[in-house]
């Protein structure tokens, strides 16, 4: 799994090359839907897509995917900053779609507007993999976290900050709109929730508290550093990859 | 404890092979003692080196006791043919055995000493005069080094048995051919050379010797290892997993009774767990800006 196609210094994540390693990646133009700091970018490349369009509506995100990935890439990968909802490309134009941790952050009410965008930038043919998670089982303890970035969330914004949708569900929703199933795999079990990740969490919800009333604040950063620091780190729950196919 | 065939060795390694330099920190009793042990778990594969303090010493007695139940690896650091002749003597006479099964090349790290070793005059002539004589059965290498340079050496050595080299979780998530151990492994396991893995408990270098002088280190490995027995569990089964014929356990003696615990309770570890694993080390060592998804 060396890098070959890959021109920086990313360890690119298992759970990546493994979601990538049946797809037809190689010489295919991708978009890659939610492009967090670039890590599945960088698995398009170094699996040797021909180009990768690498969507985020976040601006933080998109200036560390273009420094750490594409800046050294250049002719073969772009950072959009876009919606998701609305995407700057053709119909019919990219032949893989990747969305790596990308739903848990879209709220029940975007999954229709994002599926049918992506159905229409989808060439006959095209590839899609989701990998996602699982909802957690109801004794894990890194539940009270998302339940409170979530609850932060919905005061701030009135959407929640995490869902976390079943496998079945993003693959009937898909199926809706003329996709047909190719497989599925589980990535990680357990998935690991490091003192890291709680912490980033912990991070989201303090930014969201800080713009509800002061005391809410304070209890709300004070939970959420009672739960990181309780919790410490987490192995639970399920990371799945799910693939689909346009026919054509 | 359950065993893997060793290459094409005809000898079956158990799961977990005794890096016996935990002696070298035991005196006389407690070394019979931790024999007595590993060998009651069912580990029949054992590896010793001149240089772990006077660890071949100590075993000497029991290893005498029980010599037809101790497939019993030994190596060198001597490249070249009369220093690797003499270290092998002074092994057998001070390990007061007949024969070594497996003698081992110790600790490649150079494609100069791959050079020499090869060459004429070099220790790989010592070490099939050696087997010639009797007096070693196989030929084997270990090495931390490049990967690059193991395939090199699993390319020019045919009548290599066995390879010993690194993998852990840390090693397989990272990219890189400096990384690239499974790579080594690959070759290996197609060329049907056994394969030893080592620093599967490794979890780190130590804090810098002015935060933690090296005598106030609560461990003798030169790495910090693992401790717990979730964690000696959990890495045990990935090195396992991988395919690696059998797993050294950490030098340090107190942590032996765990890795005995934990290979003789293997029963392999699905893919989605490894991946587990790698995942949950690469975010530890190495936090990116925002982590909030795998």
């Amino acid at each position: 799994m060396n890098g070959s196609g890959l021109e920086c210094d990313i360890d690119v994540p298992e759970t990546v090359t493994t979601a990538l390693a049946d797809r037809p990646v190689a010489g295919s133009v991708c978009l890659e839907a939610g492009a967090g700091v670039g890590n599945t970018t960088a698995g398009l490349l170094e699996a040797g897509a021909a180009r990768v369009y690498a969507v985020t509506n976040d601006s933080e995100h998109a200036k560390l995917a273009h420094e750490r990935v594409v800046r050294d890439n250049g002719n073969r990968a772009v950072v959009l900053e876009a919606d998701l909802r609305c995407l700057p490309l053709a119909t019919d134009s990219v032949a893989l779609i990747t969305a790596h941790g990308l739903f848990n952050v879209l709220p029940p009410a975007s999954l229709e507007t994002v599926a049918t965008e992506l159905t229409r930038v989808a060439t006959p043919g095209c590839h899609l993999v989701i990998d996602d998670y699982e909802p957690l089982p109801p004794n894990a303890a890194v539940r009270d976290l998302f339940a409170l970035e979530n609850a932060a969330a919905e005061l701030v914004t009135g959407r929640p900050a995490l869902t976390f949708y079943p496998a079945a569900v993003l693959r009937r929703l898909f199926v809706g709109h003329g996709w047909e199933f190719d497989r599925e795999q589980t990535l990680l079990d357990p998935v690991p929730w490091t003192e890291n990740h709680l912490e980033s969490h912990a991070a989201v919800t303090r930014a969201m508290a800080s713009n509800v009333s002061t005391a809410l604040e304070a209890s709300i950063t004070e939970a959420a550093d009672n739960l990181v620091r309780t919790i410490g780190s987490e192995s639970v729950g399920e990371m799945y990859s799910l693939a689909l196919r346009l026919p054509g | 404890m359950n065993t893997r065939p060793l290459g094409e060795t005809g000898h079956d390694s158990s799961l977990m092979t005794f890096g016996a330099i935990a002696l070298n920190w035991l005196e006389q009793e407690g070394a019979d003692q931790m024999v007595e042990l590993v060998l009651d778990r069912g580990v029949n594969h054992f590896d010793v080196a001149p240089s772990y303090g006077d660890a071949e010493v100590k075993l000497g007695p029991k290893l005498r006791q029980h010599r037809e139940d101790i497939f019993l690896g030994c190596k060198t650091q001597e490249r070249e043919y009369e220093g690797a002749k003499r270290k092998l003597e002074q092994s057998l006479n001070r390990l007061g055995v007949e024969k070594i099964d497996l003698y081992q090349i110790h600790g490649l790290e150079y494609e100069h000493e791959l050079e020499t070793i090869t060459g004429d005059g070099g220790a790989l002539e010592a070490f099939r005069d050696a087997k010639a004589e009797g007096l070693i059965d196989h030929i084997g290498l270990t090495s931390h080094g490049d990967p690059q340079l193991i395939l090199d050496a699993l390319d020019r050595i045919d009548d290599l048995a066995t390879v010993m080299f690194p993998l852990n979780p840390v090693v397989v998530g990272k990219d890189g051919d400096e990384y690239d151990y499974k790579a080594v492994l690959e070759r290996a396991t197609q060329l049907g050379v056994g394969t030893l893995g080592i620093k599967a408990f490794a979890k780190g270098s130590w804090p810098p010797t002015d935060e933690l002088p090296e005598r106030d280190r609560p461990y003798s490995n030169w790495y910090e290892p693992v401790d717990t027995p979730a964690e000696i569990e959990e890495r045990f089964d990935f090195a396992a997993s991988q395919g690696m014929t059998s797993v050294i356990n950490p030098g340090d003696p107190k942590l032996v009774a765990m890795v005995l615990d934990a290979a003789k309770r293997y029963d392999g570890m699905t893919e989605a767990a490894q991946r587990s694993l790698i995942e949950r080390l690469r975010h530890e060592q190495s936090p990116v800006p925002e982590q909030l998804h795998h």
